[in-house]
């Protein structure tokens, strides 16, 4: 699946594309909601390490305008509920990422992202 | 029908010389490799065990993600992302344990992460199948790139040459005399073998009498590079000096000046027929 927590990780790796590579855009997705379990202590601690305007950016390319522009202070758990779904819940099944740099495409297809480069784009 | 692992001698393109002897196999036999490995192994599921709910991991080479849904007694306190080359073991990872796992098609070999990402990362049974130790230094690079510079913890396991007495495996190459002694000297690489896979065909018919069910089992010879004692522990040193990294044993942690990246071994061993290292990356 391509999921948010996974795309706040991707990064293009074609060769040379060293800058501006992340966050992908998503184009021309298919998406589906499916209910995950909430973990509150799972989110606490992976949020300091998330790259938050690209979450925000990301998940409102999806269509999902929940998170607020800057991470709050306040760790609620409206917040916390808030987050879990743009993380976790809100599955990418077809459709592509571009790099905002190199416009390489990377495909999805029944939930999983193609990575994989020929070999002269290898860096 | 041949199905004792023998030594072979890789030649030409590595990269299509693994698609052939690794991707294309593991592809193909996919769904009966996955029936058979579903136990995880002790010392992977307790190092999963010891993190702290809120981090992030990579599983590299994931196969058919049997390590995604640990710990089993923590569910959903960790997430680890399984990379893998072959797409039909993908598919039966993407659900594994009754979940939706995050999955990723990709080669070990390459980076399409944001650098130290992760907070862990583990290769199990993955780096033995590339063919050159220039390609496993590099899939060793890629792991340690993946995790945090400052707290990244990672879990590397191989195929040794040192086999278990209880596996089944016969292994004509690590039983010659002389190949016995190229294994015990250090500096000397492992051997490249060829380890078949029976894959038993369903039948078609149900009333197949049992003689053409037999013929119809395939066999696939897939590329493993055998570890020698010591190589793995020697190829981590080397990936981490490439990446100017200071390599620093666990009692001399603590004498380390202010200033420095390093990687330390936390653990090395043996594992039913595995050579395993446990690294963590630190910066002082």
């Amino acid at each position: 699946m391509v999921r948010l927590i996974t795309h706040n990780l991707l990064a293009c790796h074609v060769r040379g594309c060293n800058s501006n590579n992340f966050p992908l855009q998503f184009q021309d997705v298919q998406i589906g909601l499916r209910e995950a379990e909430f973990n509150p202590d799972f989110l606490r601690g992976f949020l300091p390490k998330i790259e938050w305007n690209a979450l925000v950016g990301a998940a409102r390319q999806l269509g999902d305008t929940s998170l607020p522009e800057e991470q709050p202070s306040m760790l609620d758990d409206d917040f916390l509920k808030t987050l879990h779904h743009v993380l976790l819940e809100i599955h990418v099944e077809e459709g592509a990422m571009v790099c905002p740099n190199c416009k390489h495409v990377y495909p999805i297809s029944n939930g999983i992202p193609n990575m994989l480069l020929a070999e002269h784009e290898i860096g | 029908m041949p199905t004792d692992v023998r030594a072979v001698s890789v030649s030409g393109n590595p990269e299509e010389y693994e698609d052939e002897h690794v991707h294309a196999i593991y592809d193909e036999i996919a769904g009966h490799f996955s029936s058979t490995r579903y136990k995880p192994w002790p010392i992977i599921a307790q190092f999963l065990s010891s993190l702290p709910a809120g981090w992030v991991g990579l599983d590299s080479g994931t196969g058919n993600g049997k390590y995604l849904p640990l710990p089993l007694d923590r569910p959903g306190q960790l997430w680890t992302i399984g990379l893998d080359r072959s797409i039909n073991l993908l598919r039966i990872a993407q659900t594994v344990g009754q979940h939706y796992r995050e999955v990723v098609l990709g080669n070990v070999l390459d980076f399409p992460w944001r650098y130290g990402a992760f907070d862990y990362a583990i290769s199990i049974a993955t780096i033995h199948h590339l063919s050159t130790h220039e390609r496993r230094k590099a899939a060793v690079k890629s792991l340690l790139h993946s995790i945090s510079p400052n707290h990244g913890r990672a879990l590397i396991y191989v195929w040794a040459v040192e086999q278990d007495n209880l596996s089944k495996r016969v292994i004509p190459v690590a039983q010659q005399a002389g190949e016995i002694q190229t294994v015990k000297q250090k500096d000397k690489p492992g051997v490249d073998v060829f380890v078949p896979w029976v894959l038993k065909e369903p039948s078609s018919k149900p009333d197949t009498p049992a003689q053409a069910t037999q013929a119809s089992a395939k066999v696939f010879n897939r590329f493993y590079h055998m570890f020698a004692a010591g190589e793995l522990e020697q190829l981590v040193t080397e990936a981490a000096e490439d990446m100017k990294l200071q390599v620093v044993s666990k009692q001399l942690r603590t004498t380390v000046a202010a200033g420095v990246s390093g990687v330390t071994a936390v653990q090395t061993g043996w594992e039913r027929s595995n050579y395993y290292i446990e690294l963590e990356r630190w910066r002082t």
